[in-house]
């Protein structure tokens, strides 16, 4: 991982982090503050709702009062006969906005109900049943046509010429009613009717239009009505949870006829707790794209001249000494590094030069010292050729003939000598461009050893044994036949001359990570250290009558091969030339 | 419109405010034993509203035109009719406002001979003038605004308020109108309330379900509160005052169900759709009531009044008007009202003729009732609000045959 990335990574995280941890904290004293708001402005709901209910109850008490204290009410507690009055009580509960009225005789019989006017002539069961310390108004069961109904009532009776005359009247525990509380937002008011012997969901009536999902709510519903106890409970809906503060409500026997739930939703702090987190994501989304203009502003700083030196190096690794790291825009420890490199690099190309210079030099001295060698030997039969004519001119002219053709033959041969000489200096200079065909390295080793082993057999010839091992995979290289050729004969023939008593020549080809390897063996004398490292450098030869120039020339071939060529021997045990081409 | 061509066109007799026949075109009659031909002694000098005299032939005329079978000559004063068969009642049908005498004289309008003419017919509004050559004296009014198309409610404001003087009203009216101070003349029972059940239901299986809802409806109850004692109840299709015989419907017929037999049975034969007519709060109240006796016996009704196509239901509550023109007649208007396929499943499709014997009808009647697919529930009479001007002479406003009696009546000075 570049430096870049870790100190990118780095200060993301560190950002990331710091965002996260505000989102918590935020989200964490935002949960706390609507807890405690949500239990605020349920108990005040639930105040108002007692309150509401209350003043609800003096209100039908009030109502009904005057009902009672109509003339209507008193003709009929006077008359014996009702059946004009069937209708009265629709009447006058509409005057006072009564939902419930009913008009009733001493034995229950209902005279005239405003709620189901039909009804009249049966019996009514609560009205006329006498409870110790009634209160003003009292829940009740109400029946309806269709349905049965909470209502908060009040009963008062008349007495008249026909007997007692029961007025009971009240406004029904509804919608309407339910829709008359104040409520903050996300609150709700459901009311359930306990008027059914098992909890049902049907009896269950929401303040707004929307129907009540009842199922979750009947479990809390049954525990109220067991308990008798206001309950407090958290309901998980799917879209968020849901606060409920159960109520029960009891008529005037102490029955539990209805619970009312208030309910405080949590989807608002559910929504503002995503609002924080989405708020999060966006600041932390935020920061990292900040972090990365800041970590790359700081490897513009930072990180490009470690980066610009950590190049240099690999250039110098790679062989290019003049690269500089001198401008690298920044001050302290970095610029003492990138100075001391620069010194070190002025340094390197420094010693390079001189040690370039130095070889060169030798090289020239040894360029001098064997074409010294090379001419000094052709030279001395061609001074004592000479010395001898000059000493001749004082024989005989047949025998200063005779001495004078010896003489022009050894001239001859002593001036094609130095020809010779002078040839393969010329030969090395002018090492021809390789013409690149694609050549089979098997071919080229097998016609090698094939002209080397009439030779190696000869009678005379020191015992050679000549093993080829050659890889049938080993497949075309790209090359100049003639080149390799000549190659392969003059490292088998270096070979044959280190083994003068006889020994083992050992060719091996193999293909192998894209490489086609080379290797010839043989078991003579082996080479020193000192052998080994001269031993391609042009006019060095350990052989008596060597030019240095044969493997001089087998490195240079190599070389334009794009390939390599190195040696591993130890004195007596021989030597393992190897060389590698692409494939 | 009925009504006020019964003011202008009269028949041979009339019904009297005691329900009674009285003399009318006609001031005697008498037929032979068996009942077969019937004469009677014609008015002398009946005026026409065109000034012209009622002659005996016109009205042999009229009546041949309606009764193209019966034999009918006149001689002098005398009308003689033979209807080829016994008809006792012969005098009632000839009461009836089909017999009325509208004599057509060439292209013009009939003319009548009754206590006022036909001064104008326009939408909603008839006008009557007084015909000053009344036989029985001129009327008090000089002439009768007869609205139209009022609507209930504004009848009665119209009467509570003095616009009208006559208004018809509701049986739930009363109550308001007598706390109004109003007096309220009703005729003899002319309509009958009852229920009829659909096909479903009306089948010999489901004869129980129908007997035991038919025995729950408290007919009192709705005659004497619902409808504030202004109707009575029915055990029959036809009123005792028009058939003249006792009711005898649930003679003999097994006993109800028990409530919890009731409440035993499947949800669709207890629970019960009962379909009245949106616009007529009659007709609700009276189902709303029978609702309840049917919840007491264990049924579940449930009263609809949609007001257009509504769900599928399973009985009708009916009000069927009849007219009081003997009983073959009656029968056959009440007939009217129901529904062919439930005539069809009693096998009494064919309506009585007006010339059918008493015990034809009698018959008849017994049959319809016989499965208890039509439940006969009260007797309702028309109803009118009279204001305080309108006072009427020796009768009232309104005679038993619901026939309006203008000619004795005037209007106090305000």
């Amino acid at each position: 991982m570049s430096l870049r990335t870790r100190l990118f990574a780095l200060v993301s995280g560190v950002v990331l982090l710091t965002v996260v941890l505000v989102t918590l904290t935020v989200s964490a004293s935002a949960r706390r503050s609507f807890a405690t708001l949500d239990a605020q402005r349920t108990a005040a709901l639930v105040e108002q709702f007692r309150r509401e209910f209350a003043n609800q109850g003096t209100l039908v008490a009030e109502r009904v009062d005057r009902v009672a204290q109509s003339d209507a009410v008193s003709r009929i507690a006077a008359s014996r006969d009702a059946a004009p009055y069937v209708n009265e009580a629709t009447i006058l509960a509409a005057a006072q906005g009564l939902d419930v009225l009913d008009l009733a005789t001493a034995d229950g019989t209902i005279v005239s109900s405003a709620e189901w006017p039909a009804r009249f002539g049966y019996r009514s069961g609560w009205i006329t049943t006498h409870v110790a310390a009634v209160p003003p108004a009292f829940l009740q069961a109400v029946e309806l046509p269709d349905e049965t109904t909470l209502a908060l009532v009040a009963v008062r009776t008349l007495a008249g010429g026909a007997g007692n005359l029961y007025i009971a009247g009240g406004r029904r525990l509804d919608r309407k009613f339910l829709q008359s509380l104040v409520l903050a937002p996300g609150m709700r008011v459901l009311l359930y009717q306990n008027l059914q012997p098992e909890i049902s969901s049907r009896q269950l009536i929401a303040g707004g239009d929307e129907p009540p999902e009842a199922a979750a709510l009947e479990p809390l519903i049954a525990r109220v009505v067991q308990s008798r106890q206001e309950t407090k409970e958290t309901i998980e809906w799917p879209d968020g949870p849901e606060a409920i503060d159960a109520l029960p409500l009891t008529g005037r026997d102490g029955a539990v006829l209805g619970v009312l739930l208030v309910g405080s939703s949590g989807r608002e702090l559910a929504a503002l707790v995503s609002r924080i987190r989405w708020s999060g994501v966006a600041f932390g989304s935020l920061a990292i794209a900040l972090g990365f203009v800041l970590a790359f502003v700081m490897s513009a700083r930072v990180t490009r001249p470690v980066e610009q030196l950590a190049g240099a190096a690999r250039a110098v690794a790679d062989g290019d000494w003049d690269v500089h790291v001198d401008d690298v825009g920044t001050t302290g420890e970095i610029k003492v590094l990138a100075d001391a490199f620069g010194t070190m690099t002025r340094q390197l190309v420094d010693h390079r030069d001189r040690l370039v210079q130095a070889e060169r030099v030798a090289a020239w001295r040894e360029l001098a010292r064997r074409l010294a060698h090379e001419l000094k030997n052709p030279l001395f039969p061609l001074r004592i050729t000479i010395d001898n004519l000059r000493r001749a001119k004082s024989l005989s002219p047949a025998e200063f003939d005779e001495v004078f053709d010896e003489s022009l033959t050894t001239l001859q041969t002593g001036l094609g000598n130095l020809n010779t000489v002078i040839g393969r200096f010329s030969d090395f200079a002018r090492m021809p461009a390789p013409e690149f065909a694609q050549v089979s390295v098997n071919d080229i080793v097998e016609q090698s050893a094939s002209l080397f082993r009439a030779q190696l057999t000869s009678p005379g010839h020191p015992p050679v044994t000549l093993t080829l091992d050659l890889d049938p995979s080993l497949g075309p290289v790209r090359g100049d036949g003639e080149q390799l050729r000549r190659v392969v004969q003059n490292l088998m023939l270096n070979a044959i001359d280190a083994m003068p008593q006889g020994g083992g020549l050992r060719i091996v080809t193999r293909r192998r990570d894209g490489v086609v390897r080379i290797d010839v063996a043989d078991t003579g004398h082996g080479l020193g250290e000192e052998e080994r490292r001269r031993l391609f450098t042009p006019y060095y030869t350990t052989k008596q009558h060597g030019t240095g120039l044969g493997l001089a020339i087998v490195q240079s071939v190599v070389a334009d091969h794009a390939g390599k060529i190195w040696v591993d021997s130890d004195p007596g045990r021989g030597a393992t030339f190897h060389i590698e081409l692409p494939a | 419109m009925r009504h006020a061509n019964a003011l202008a066109y009269e028949g041979l007799v009339a019904v009297d405010g005691s329900g009674l026949l009285r003399p009318a075109l006609a001031t005697s009659w008498d037929s032979d034993a068996a009942g077969r031909r019937w004469t009677f002694r014609l008015r002398h000098a009946v005026k026409l509203h065109d000034g012209s005299t009622l002659e005996p032939p016109q009205i042999a005329a009229v009546l041949r035109d309606v009764h193209g079978d019966w034999q009918i000559s006149a001689d002098g004063d005398a009308l003689t009719i033979d209807p080829g068969r016994e008809m006792s009642d012969l005098p009632w049908q000839l009461a009836d406002s089909s017999n009325a005498m509208a004599i057509r004289q060439g292209a013009n309008a009939a003319v009548g001979s009754g206590p006022f003419r036909i001064e104008r017919v326009a939408a909603g509004l008839i006008v009557l003038r007084a015909h000053d050559d009344y036989w029985d004296s001129r009327p008090f009014l000089d002439a009768v605004e007869v609205r139209t198309g009022r609507s209930p409610a504004d009848q009665l404001t119209d009467v509570e308020t003095g616009r009208a003087d006559i208004v018809s009203i509701q049986p739930t009216d009363v109550r308001r109108i007598e706390q109004r101070q109003l007096r309220i003349e009703s005729s003899g029972s002319l309509e009958l309330v009852a229920l009829a059940f659909e096909p479903q239901l009306a089948t010999a299986a489901s004869q129980a379900i129908r007997r035991t809802l038919a025995a729950a409806i408290d007919r009192a109850a709705i005659a004497r509160v619902v409808l504030q004692g202004r109707a009575e109840p029915a055990n029959a299709l036809l009123p005792e005052w028009v058939s003249g015989y006792a009711p005898f419907v649930f003679e003999g017929k097994a006993a109800p169900l028990s409530r919890s037999a009731v409440v035993a049975l499947p949800a669709t034969q207890r629970m019960l759709a009962l379909r009245v007519t949106p616009s007529d709060p009659v007709a609700q109240a009276v189902a709303q009531r029978i609702a309840v006796n049917a919840r007491d016996a264990g049924f579940v009704v449930n009263v609809q009044a949609p007001a257009g196509l509504g769900p599928r239901f399973d009985l009708r509550l009916l009000r069927l008007s009849f007219r009081a023109a003997g009983p073959p007649q009656a029968l056959s208007d009440l007939m009217a009202g129901i529904a062919p396929r439930i005539l069809t499943l009693l096998g009494r499709a064919t309506r009585p003729d007006a010339s059918a014997s008493l015990e034809d009808v009698l018959l008849t009647e017994r049959a319809l009732l016989a499965a208890d697919i039509i439940v006969p529930v009260v007797h309702v009479p028309e109803l009118y609000a009279v204001g305080p001007r309108a006072q009427s002479w020796n009768e009232p406003a309104v005679l038993p045959s619901g026939a309006w009696n203008l000619a004795n009546v005037w209007l106090n000075a305000p």
